[in-house]
């Protein structure tokens, strides 16, 4: 089975808050030197993928991402962890395209692979920007089934897959036929291996195929959904200190005060 | 009385057959040279040549520690009985020496005072004390049974009575020649003269005591070679290994890990073969005295690391693959390390090392805190065989405890072991102001953030404990302070400084630590300073002793010795200095006069590098009186967070950091003093650990009871 895993590169969120600004004219974050991280989402979906091909006992994991030649890093990341290949479509804009873009591109990047794409993993939402659309977008770009928020997938008989839903308090278990897009979120068996030290120096030495948006036909821009305004909004709390000698005279002034602002 | 000149005894006196001895001597000779080289060759089965790598001076070592029992009296009781059977064997055996430079040699020196003194009262006297020895040692095993001793069991029982067979036989031979023979010099030899006067007052003829004489003789021959042969393949081994393993031991710079070979077909040891033949020569030098485990804080509160089990499980599987036997005579081993020291008589060949001989929580227990190797009269080196299998795990199969991983993927991510922390870098000095590019002016509290090209005359390595962790950002705060004040031209990395590695490096994850030091020492080669200062004893210890390696030599102190020099030369005031500059009598010490302080040694300060006064010597400055905790200095109790420890949560009750908590209550101390990080962070947990629902210990670092000191008075 080939299941191709799309990774994003996203601002480190663990950075501290005090550090994170946004340059609201250009409306994006700005943090020179924060590190850049794989969004954690699709480090899940990846191990998915991965846990499926050692379930199978064969088969292919393709890494594949949109974004600046930086993006290679996640891709370098995913192939040490054993992915068999990666696919990076540049994009030094990335912040400029809306899901329907971005997923008419990874569309477009699936279809030219070969073999046949079978499973297409994306993380439920992306570590930035939270929009959770793109998955779904791409299955219908693909005019594919999609099955949201699994943890696990498992080969089944016929050329199906088994998916694990996690749900409110529990889990379903849904059989599809492929190929079939999942988007991935965090469960019990999903949280990203670590490389073994061999595959990160192999990792080094891999190829990594790019394509543009131009190569895959896919018409640049466009998107309707558009960025208007990005801030960080001002929080102010005031703290006021209760008059009074003794506690009742503050009780009474207390209550006094919340009289006025009408909390009582 | 006849002359004294003529004085002797007649060898082989009442032993016609005499010769057959030295038939029975061949294939004795024969098992116990075998045996050896059995041993030997099979270190050659580990990596590099046997042998290489012991300067000169290590003979000295090999002298002070093995023949004159250094380490060994170290643990006074244990200690002294060992030298009393070791001094009594080593004796008797110099006695048979004697017999057979003059029985064989037939060079005539057993006459006169010679035959008086060393063959007869000395060798008597040797008999009684190793006598003494092998009783108290059975009486460890018998009634005392410390809980170190456990895995001996049988064999050990089986040696001692054994010897103390040969020691009785040997007494009982020479008191009916006494006897029978009517010996003018009997009474030279104490012991054997009172057996001679039993046998007498009990009746015995010397008629009979001719027969006893003659059958005791070769009973005692035959025991005696037994034990020889016996040497070899036994925990005996330890008199040939011992001084072997000490004359061969490793030479590495304070805590410095032997690097790990990232071309190499295994990382780390997936197998024996992988390990060093030095290693290996640890394994079969073992004495189980069982100091190691002793020491070994993990062991201490229940988690499942003995480093002792560790070395003998080793030595099992080292029995399984190169048998010191041949295969007619397996069985016969005497050491119990052949069978699984928990229990288990499983098939040792077949299991794995790591995950089957050595189980995997095993070997994340460690907080290489190098107690067990402090301890070890025989400077096994526990540390490296555990790393080494670590590597294994970390390297190999990407197999690493959740919390250790995390941290793993942290430092590759951010540089920092610290995801989720709410600092950047250069926030714990916001508040102190930064001073501007140019040599901060004496007395500023600024600090400067030197960047390529930058110079400074102390670099402060923050580290990132020190930055990043609320609780310790008071520390190094506090430290800058005390820097500026005392009119130090210092600056920082700010966001360039990056993990030195170290956990990483005791993780398991030589890689990491290789991409660490190399970016660290690029980024330290753009600045020029004189020395690095640091207030963390780990990032001390690997840039001082493990960066040399990769081309970064470094003058690197640990905070508690500049600061004790910045008070040696009077730049900082002792407290009582500064109340006595200012004029004031009985000045308020910010602290009550009863305020106690027991410092808790950091192991990579302390056992790791050797640096005990300094630590000592500030929160003297700082007007404390001190109290010791009964482990301290060379023989401290980790806090529990070496190793990458500190980054995996304690589960259960085995807390390493609890049980030191409770240690330092029971000073009555009211504060805590430490000079790391790591121990800040799990000794505050300890304190309230051990506190209960009582008011916990302070916890203070030694730089924050100094500026409490020098400031608070000041302010004042």
């Amino acid at each position: 089975m080939h299941s191709v895993v799309c990774v994003k590169q996203v601002l480190d969120q663990d950075i501290p808050p005090r550090a994170f600004r946004v340059d609201r004219a250009a409306r994006r974050p700005d943090v020179a030197g924060a590190p850049l991280v794989m969004s954690i989402f699709d480090g899940n979906a990846l191990e998915t993928a991965l846990k499926l091909r050692e379930a199978e006992g064969g088969g292919t994991v393709t890494a594949l991402s949109i974004g600046p030649k930086g993006a290679e890093e996640v891709l370098r990341k995913a192939l040490a962890v054993t992915a068999d290949q990666a696919v990076l479509v540049a994009e030094g804009e990335l912040d400029a395209l809306d899901a329907a873009a971005r997923a008419a591109l990874i569309a477009a990047a699936v279809r030219k692979l070969s073999p046949a794409v079978d499973v297409v993993l994306c993380g439920r939402q992306a570590g930035d920007w939270e929009s959770g659309q793109v998955g779904s977008m791409v299955a219908e770009a693909l005019e594919w089934p999609c099955v949201t928020l699994v943890s696990h997938i498992t080969p089944a008989a016929g050329g199906k897959v088994r998916l694990r839903r996690e749900v409110e308090d529990g889990y379903e278990i849904v059989e599809a036929a492929t190929p079939v897009v999942a988007t991935v979120t965090n469960g019990e068996g999903n949280v990203l291996r670590l490389a073994k030290v061999r595959d990160v120096m192999m990792a080094h030495r891999k190829p990594i195929t790019t394509h543009t948006a131009a190569d895959l036909g896919v018409s640049g821009g466009a998107g309707g959904a558009a960025l208007v305004d990005l801030f960080i909004p001002e929080k102010s709390s005031k703290c006021e200190f209760v008059d009074g000698k003794t506690a009742a005279e503050k009780a009474t002034s207390l209550v006094r005060k919340l009289r006025e602002l009408k909390v009582l | 009385m006849p002359p004294i000149s003529t004085a002797t005894r007649i060898i082989y006196w009442n032993i016609p057959g005499h010769g057959w001895m030295y038939a029975a001597l061949v294939p004795v000779l024969a098992l116990f040279f075998w045996g050896i080289w059995a041993r030997v060759r099979r270190w050659f089965l580990g990596r590099g040549a046997p042998g290489e790598g012991a300067p000169r001076r290590h003979l000295r070592d090999a002298l002070r520690l093995g023949l004159m029992q250094r380490l060994t009296l170290a643990d006074r009781g244990p200690g002294l009985m060992h030298l009393a059977i070791y001094s009594g064997f080593i004796t008797l055996f110099l006695g048979t020496v004697v017999v057979f430079i003059n029985q064989d040699l037939s060079v005539k020196i057993m006459y006169g005072w010679f035959y008086l003194i060393f063959q007869s009262l000395i060798l008597d006297i040797a008999g009684i004390v190793c006598l003494g020895g092998v009783v108290a040692a059975l009486y460890r095993r018998l009634r005392v049974r410390p809980d170190r001793l456990k895995s001996g069991g049988f064999s050990d029982l089986a040696l001692l009575w054994w010897l103390a067979a040969i020691l009785v036989t040997g007494y009982l031979i020479e008191g009916m020649r006494i006897l029978a023979t009517n010996d003018p010099w009997g009474p030279w030899s104490p012991v054997g003269y009172a057996v001679a006067r039993l046998g007498a007052d009990l009746g015995l003829r010397p008629a009979a005591a001719l027969i006893v004489h003659r059958v005791t003789w070769w009973f005692h021959m035959a025991i005696a070679f037994g034990f020889i042969a016996a040497i070899p393949y036994s925990k005996l081994f330890h008199m040939f290994a011992g001084p072997a393993n000490i004359y061969w031991h490793t030479e590495r710079p304070g805590g410095a890990l032997p690097a790990a070979d990232l071309e190499a077909e295994h990382l780390g040891t997936p197998d024996l073969a992988a390990f060093t033949w030095k290693a290996l020569l640890d394994l079969d030098s073992c004495t189980e005295c069982g100091r190691c485990q002793d020491a070994c804080p993990a062991y201490a509160v229940g988690q499942p690391l003995s480093p002792k089990l560790v070395v003998l499980d080793l030595q099992g599987a080292l029995d399984a693959e190169a048998p010191a036997l041949p295969g007619f005579m397996q069985g016969m081993r005497l050491s119990p390390s052949a069978r699984r020291a928990d229990g288990h008589d499983g098939e040792v060949a077949t299991e794995p090392l790591i995950g089957g001989t050595i189980r995997e929580e095993t070997l994340w227990s460690c907080t290489t805190c190098r107690a067990c190797m402090e301890a070890c009269p025989v400077l096994i080196e526990h540390i490296p065989l555990i790393v080494d299998m670590r590597r294994n795990l970390a390297m190999e199969r990407g197999d690493m405890p959740e919390g250790m991983a995390a941290a793993t993927m942290s430092i590759e991510e951010r540089g920092h072991p610290w995801r989720g922390t709410t600092s950047s870098r250069t926030d714990w000095f916001a508040d102190l102001g930064s001073a501007g590019p140019s040599r901060a002016e004496a007395g500023s509290t600024g600090v400067r953030v030197l960047g390529p090209g930058d110079e400074a005359d102390v670099l402060f390595w923050v580290g990132c404990t020190g930055a990043l962790d609320p609780r310790n950002q008071k520390v190094v705060k506090a430290l800058a302070r005390l820097m500026a004040r005392a009119g130090l031209d210092f600056g920082v990395l700010g966001a360039d400084e990056a993990c030195t590695g170290d956990p990483a490096r005791r993780m398991g994850n030589e890689y990491q630590f290789t991409m660490q030091a190399e970016q660290n020492v690029v980024t330290l080669g753009q600045r020029k300073f004189r020395r690095v200062v640091t207030a963390c004893p780990h990032c001390m210890n690997t840039l001082k002793n493990e960066y040399r390696d990769f081309g970064g030599q470094y003058e690197v102190m640990h905070h508690s010795q500049l600061l004790a020099e910045l008070l040696e030369e009077g730049k900082l005031p002792r407290t009582a200095a500064v109340q006595a500059a200012m004029g004031m009598e009985g000045a308020v010490s910010p602290r009550p006069s009863d305020f106690k302080v027991t410092f808790h040694d950091p192991c990579y300060l302390g056992r790791h590098n050797g640096v005990y006064e300094p630590p000592r010597a500030v929160v003297a400055a700082a007007g404390h009186s001190q109290v010791e905790m009964a482990r301290s200095r060379n023989k401290s109790f980790c806090c529990g967070a070496g190793g990458g420890r500190v980054f995996q949560d304690e589960r259960g009750s085995a807390r390493i950091n609890h049980a030191r908590g409770r240690q330092a209550r029971e000073t009555g101390a009211a504060c805590v003093a430490t000079a790391c990080p790591f121990c800040m962070i799990m000794m505050e947990d300890g304190a309230k650990a051990a506190a209960g629902d009582g008011a916990p210990q302070a916890v203070r670092d030694i730089a924050e009871l100094l500026a409490e000191a020098v400031f608070g008075a000041e302010e004042a």
